[in-house]
């Protein structure tokens, strides 16, 4: 997993409060682990901490014989039919046990009549369910709780449903009131954490009463690729930053010495300089500024093994990428390409910022944009003078010319190739001589924007994006 | 924290204890019943029928633990046909299948007591590890649980034993369906008065 590593971007865990849910510290007195005990339920996932209520609910209980009812009533109802036809007493005998048994449990569940002191079946059990955090990095474990009241004296048990996209961490079946399932979303999305299956075992075990829950989704963010240098633009616009700008201001970066003038401050004297030259020199400073940037996510096109498709890449490095701009106090947007449209967030600063990209890169799962129009996207969406970093694996042709379009509007682009894969070729010569009429097509397409002057680097997923970059983080970007 | 491998040890030992335990039983019932072996077509289709039934039984529990994968498409030929196994393991009664078919084989023999005796304790027994294995109900609190009715049930299978073996006291079928039904109706009555 990749650390979290600035202090912009807190822990996952705490993002449950952030990103929407509506709960923070304080929300968590109601925590379900801590009325029902649940810290005994799982010592390896104590380690998850305690989880956040999410549904608390009286649900009706679906009883019905069990599996083990069925089969004694076949034997006795055999024992019995047999002994009849056959005219065998010891037939019947053999239906003795099984009939017992049954009749014993029909009459302590209809008159409640019990040596344990438990009553009828209940209709109706109290159900909470809690989880650690709704939102997680890829590969992050976390837990759902749940926990059931009014089933004293029931044998309990869950049974863990995992949905699809969901790794369970733990045992996914559990007896006992209250249960701990530990499970991981190995790939960004939003998810179904799938269904927990409840089931009341009577004392006989002859009665099933079964609950299904069905467990909340959760949102998967990608796991942010290492970033520790930004690309800088060479003209920034007038707004106060933390980068360095060329025009001289009032940082606190020495930019050189010129002749004081009337109305120099007296503290910015340069006095060996003016002993040297005989006349009065001050010290000047860089401006420092800030700079819009927009990610660009291209997610019309997701080749390649999934878990290290371009899609999984292309978000994995914006995610990396928000986070390292947003740390130098830079404003920045995102814009998700989709099949016919677009989502986009107008540049913004600061720590909310990082989960509102996040959320929108999780809408990119959706793979059909209903959003705006890629081609009339609004002024704030792209504002003029941003930088814009482009995630794709330039294989829809449509987004290639909307980089040109985009270049030729002026805007300083960098494309971060995402593509690592192509297609399989067999040992024919036609399919030998197709991929390689395709790797042509793909050098054309780079070659095309490097010409332009939109810079293309390659990306594998694995070393951190400061690599790939580094041409551009060295000195400022045209 | 993961569990210590002497305790994983034990967990895997009882379950596969209990699966074990669900085979061997069904098998004893069946070789049980089955013995002498008749040659009747009914007695030869109930004993292969109940040893499916029971190879069938003793294979779901061993795979019961076998998850069905989340997408069952483009699968390779011999994945399709191993799912289609599972599904057919799990879907079918095969207890009840077993339970009735050795008890029709057992009804192929001449009338003896005190095996039907033995059998109708094996078949329980079958019963019980068998809902111990699919379950993981823990099998000394279920025992107990229901340890005051299985003696009991015991007693009344002895009856029934015994009924089985007073002689007639009039020639003729309608004596023994008295016997039957004399039988039965203290089972009954027995169900119905015996405290829990």
């Amino acid at each position: 997993m990749i650390p979290n590593g600035s202090g912009l971007l807190p822990p996952p865990r705490d993002a449950t409060g952030l990103a929407g849910t509506g709960r923070g510290e304080a929300g968590r007195d109601d925590a379900v682990a801590d009325d029902t005990g649940l810290d005994n339920a799982g010592s390896n996932t104590a380690g998850l901490g305690p989880s956040s209520e999410v549904m608390a609910d009286e649900v009706t209980v679906d009883w019905r014989p069990s599996r083990h009812a069925r089969r004694l009533l076949t034997l006795a109802a055999a024992g019995l039919l047999l002994a009849v036809l056959t005219r065998n007493p010891a037939l019947a005998g053999v239906a003795a046990p099984p009939l017992l048994i049954l009749g014993m449990a029909r009459f302590a569940s209809t008159s409640g009549h019990s040596t344990s002191g438990r009553g009828a079946r209940p209709g109706r059990v109290s159900v909470r369910v809690g989880l650690t955090a709704s939102r997680m990095y890829e590969g992050e474990p976390v837990a759902a709780d749940v926990a059931v009241k009014r089933a004293d004296g029931y044998d309990i048990r869950w049974v863990l449903h995992p949905g699809k996209g969901i790794e369970p961490g733990s045992a996914t079946a559990v007896n006992g009131q209250a249960a701990r399932f530990a499970f991981r979303v190995p790939r960004w999305g939003k998810r179904e954490v799938g269904i927990v299956a409840l089931t009341l075992h009577d004392r006989w075990r002859l009665a099933e009463g079964r609950v299904s829950l069905i467990l909340p989704a959760v949102g998967c963010y990608p796991s942010p690729a290492v970033q520790r240098t930004e690309v800088v633009l060479s003209k920034l616009p007038n707004r106060l930053g933390e980068h360095r700008a060329r025009v001289p201001g009032d940082g606190t970066e020495f930019a050189g010495i010129r002749e004081f003038v009337p109305g120099d401050r007296q503290r910015a004297i340069n006095w060996p300089a003016s002993t040297r030259l005989g006349r009065l020199q001050v010290n000047t400073f860089a401006a420092e500024r800030s700079q819009d940037v927009v990610l660009l996510v291209d997610a019309t096109s997701d080749v390649g093994t999934p878990g290290e498709s371009a899609l999984d890449l292309g978000q994995r490095g914006a995610a990396g990428a928000a986070r390292a701009y947003l740390d130098a106090r830079d404003r920045v947007g995102v814009i998700t390409y989709h099949w016919g449209g677009a989502h986009w967030l107008a540049p913004s600063l600061g720590r909310r910022q990082v989960y509102k990209i996040l959320d929108l890169l999780l809408t990119s799962d959706s793979g059909y944009a209903r959003g705006a129009i890629f081609s009339r996207l609004p002024r704030a969406a792209l504002p003029p003078g941003a930088l814009v970093v482009a995630f794709s694996p330039l294989l829809d042709g449509r987004f290639v010319e909307a980089l040109r379009d985009m270049r030729e509007r002026g805007f300083a682009l960098i494309v971060v190739d995402v593509l690592n894969a192509a297609p399989p070729v067999r040992r024919r010569s036609a399919d030998v001589a197709a991929a390689r009429i395709w790797h042509m097509e793909q050098d054309a397409i780079r070659f095309s924007l490097r010409e332009l002057g939109v810079p293309v680097v390659a990306w594998d997923g694995k070393e951190p994006l400061d690599l790939p970059l580094a041409p551009y983080t060295r000195r400022r970007f045209a | 924290m993961t569990p210590r491998p002497a305790a994983r040890l034990a967990v895997v030992a009882s379950a596969v204890g209990s699966r074990l335990a669900a085979l061997l039983l069904g098998a004893a019932c069946v070789s049980w019943t089955a013995s002498p072996l008749l040659h009747t077509g009914l007695a030869k289709t109930a004993l292969v029928i109940a040893i499916i039934a029971v190879t069938a039984g003793g294979l779901r529990l061993a795979f019961a633990d076998i998850p069905q994968p989340e997408d069952q498409f483009y699968l390779p030929g011999y994945q399709h046909a191993w799912l289609m196994l599972l599904a057919l393991l799990r879907t079918l009664a095969w207890e009840e299948t077993a339970v009735a078919a050795t008890l029709w084989l057992e009804v192929q023999h001449p009338v003896r007591p005190w095996h039907t005796f033995a059998l109708g304790a094996a078949l329980l027994g079958y019963l019980l590890a068998t809902h111990i294995a699919e379950s993981g109900a823990e099998a000394g609190p279920l025992l107990r649980g229901h340890g005051r009715l299985l003696v009991a049930g015991a007693c009344l299978l002895a009856l029934g034993a015994g009924f089985a073996m007073i002689p007639a006291a009039a020639p003729g079928a309608g004596s023994a369906v008295l016997r039957v039904l004399a039988a039965i109706a203290m089972i009954a009555a027995a169900a119905l008065v015996l405290p829990e």
